[in-house]
């Protein structure tokens, strides 16, 4: 996978409407280190893998498990080695150190594949870390429209059990019932299974559901991506209102205009390594170059008559000749 | 062509002559500017507690306590769920034991006439492929427990314990009315011509025990095919036959201590001792004694220790197990 290969589906500003994020602009009064990143890295273990082809093509991220030796019997076995313990691994963040303090609203932008996710799934403790460590003060929640539910269940039992692994209890569950009915505004397909469901309203369910709990350190991985205007607007007085009890923020999105709307720092990942920290408008001022330098790259070769089939036919002929 | 240069751009063989960085590609990595011992005493400076290492044993414990409700639902969710897919519903989580257990009643009761020197062969096989049932689905799903949870694994906190002690609850709450029919047949099978009475007698009120142990036995084997098959994903291929071996060598369907004479004589005491003080062994020796009137099985109290011994055994061996394997699970 080369650079250019990357999807570099980001949206610019299409995500938000500026009047959605009218507002001031989010002021960060710096107190103690909440959260320090030791040198993190995270490797997937992937079974049944490619990593051969994949590490040829150059993804500096995907290797194999064992390093491979020329032997003439590892070669007579490496034809069978990818259907018999074909084990590769996903170098997916690779050394990300940083300190989080008190009152800051850190936003993580990078290309698709980048490790933005994986990197927020790690500081939130839930994907445990090869080696260096991640240290917190509280419990960090991960608010996300990913957490699984069980589809074949009804809304009503996923809220249940949605509630009580966020750790509430089943009073603080009932409690809130109605509330996360009502946010999430499906009415009374709260009591049909959610594979019924149509994607916005599992999407609104889930996100309702998750920020049912507030927490200490509040992590949002795209949840602002989905549904209409009226529920965009809804959601991001929902993540105003916990951040003003929770304190410190950490953003993923591909929107770049959530992220300035939201963040006082912004973090940039590229292939698992961090490659710019600072304020918002510097960092977001360089990754704006970049992600248009590379849309004007893709969108010039596409200009040009060439598919991206019939590039990747191309590669192997200029490979060769250079 | 455009995509070229880019290639070449991204793998940084050329600089650009422009001034300044190269707009296809990205900063270098940033070098912190702490290093990994400052931080780590910025750390521990502020008090700060290192995700994602095993908590305490002591403090898991009540954590895992904590979360009861949660196993509960999620549990009683699971059970419901797995049968919701079909017109009969939960009219399946009855039906598969009885039709399991008709299928060895007419293979080793009647044509191979295996359970000969027992006065009741339905109920010895009803009661043992019932209960068995019960403990060989208990492994295959704490088996599957971490790898068919790695999403919510992957976005909420919890003790992971709570997963395959929600898989073995799910299989209780489907157990408790199959129980029921299994009694019902118990009863029935001594209207039979040729076989004798059966009686409900004071000692059926010992039946939710030796289930409370079975289940607690259940527990304890789940945490450890969990832990091992979330590391080593390979060994479930395993278990199937295991769990085979078990159930043949276990007299879930023919009473296998019977057949212990054949063995050469040196080995005969200890293969004899094995098979009848094995977990399973045990378990469905008391479960039998208690429901039927057969004379070759009579209540014995050591029994009962025996199966509670197994139940607390494994309990603890397999919850220490899996918590000390807490902090890989969901990694991969």
């Amino acid at each position: 996978m080369t650079e250019s290969d990357l999807h570099l589906d980001v949206d610019l500003d299409e995500e938000f409407e500026p009047e959605d994020l009218e507002g001031p602009k989010p002021v960060a009064t710096v107190g103690d280190p909440v959260l320090v990143v030791d040198d993190l890295h995270i490797v997937y273990r992937v079974f049944g893998g490619k990593a051969k082809q994949v590490a040829a093509k150059g993804a500096e991220n995907v290797r194999e498990a064992k390093a491979p030796k020329r032997s003439l019997l590892r070669r007579l076995v490496s034809s069978t080695s990818q259907h018999v313990g074909a084990v590769s691994e996903v170098h997916a963040v690779r050394g990300i150190s940083f300190v989080a303090r008190h009152g800051e609203s850190i936003g993580i932008v990078g290309i698709n594949g980048s490790g933005k996710s994986t990197l927020l799934r790690a500081i939130t403790g839930l994907i445990p870390p090869r080696s260096g460590g991640v240290y917190v003060a509280g419990e960090p929640a991960l608010l996300g429209v990913n957490a699984a539910l069980m589809p074949q269940l009804t809304g009503e039992r996923n809220i249940w059990i949605g509630g009580l692994a966020l750790g509430l209890t089943p009073k603080q569950v009932e409690e809130r019932f109605d509330e996360v009915v009502e946010f999430a505004d499906i009415g009374d397909f709260v009591y049909m299974p959610m594979k019924t469901y149509s994607s916005g309203m599992g999407a609104r369910l889930r996100f309702a559901i998750s920020s049912a709990a507030t927490p200490d350190i509040l992590m949002i991985d795209e949840a602002l991506a989905t549904g209409d205007a009226a529920f965009k607007a809804r959601s991001k007085a929902r993540i105003d209102e916990v951040r003003k009890n929770a304190g410190t923020i950490f953003l993923v999105s591909h929107s770049i205009s959530t992220v300035e709307a939201m963040c006082t720092r912004v973090l940039w990942v590229h292939q698992g390594q961090l490659v710019m920290d600072g304020g918002t408008e510097e960092v977001l001022a360089e990754y704006r170059k970049f992600v248009r330098a590379h849309r004007l790259a893709r969108s010039s070769a596409r200009a040009g008559g060439v598919g991206p089939r019939a590039r990747s036919k191309q590669r192997p002929k200029k490979q060769a000749a250079s | 062509m455009t995509t070229d240069t880019t290639t070449d751009a991204a793998s940084g063989d050329r600089g650009k002559p422009e001034p300044g960085r190269d707009p296809l590609r990205p900063p270098e990595p940033v070098v912190p500017d702490t290093t990994s011992q400052e931080r780590r005493a910025i750390a521990e400076q502020f008090g700060l507690q290192q995700m994602g290492v095993r908590p305490p044993l002591g403090k898991y414990i009540r954590d895992v306590a904590s979360r009861w409700a949660f196993i509960r639902v999620l549990g009683t969710a699971t059970a419901y769920s797995k049968n919701q897919n079909n017109y009969l519903g939960q009219l399946w989580a009855v039906l598969n034991p009885i039709l399991n257990a008709t299928v060895y009643i007419l293979i080793f009761g009647i044509l191979l006439g295996t359970t000969r020197g027992l006065e009741n062969a339905i109920a010895f096989i009803v009661i043992g492929t019932f209960l068995y049932r019960f403990f060989e689905q208990s492994v295959h799903a704490g088996s599957r427990s971490i790898a068919q949870k790695t999403n919510l694994i992957r976005s909420l906190h919890f003790p992971r314990a709570v997963l395959p002690i929600a898989q073995v609850v799910s299989l209780l709450t489907t157990l408790v009315p199959a129980l029921v029919v299994m009694c019902a047949i118990v009863l029935l099978s001594g209207l039979l011509p040729k076989y004798p009475m059966e009686h409900i007698t004071w000692s059926w009120l010992l039946l939710p025990a030796i289930v409370a142990l079975m289940w607690v036995f259940n527990t304890g084997v789940a945490f450890i095919v969990a832990r091992a098959v979330a590391i080593t994903p390979d060994l479930d291929n395993i278990i199937g036959f295991v769990l085979r071996l078990v159930m043949y060598g276990s007299g879930v369907i023919f009473p296998v201590t019977h057949y212990v004479y054949r063995l050469p004589e040196a080995v005969q005491p200890v293969i004899g001792a094995i098979l009848e003080y094995q977990p399973i062994g045990v378990f469905l020796y008391v479960a039998r004694s208690i429901l039927t009137q057969e004379p070759s099985m009579p209540q014995d109290p050591w029994m009962w220790l025996w199966a509670a011994g197994w139940a607390v055994v494994t309990f603890v061996v397999g919850f220490i197990v899996f918590w000390r394997g807490e902090e890989r699970y969901g990694r991969d």
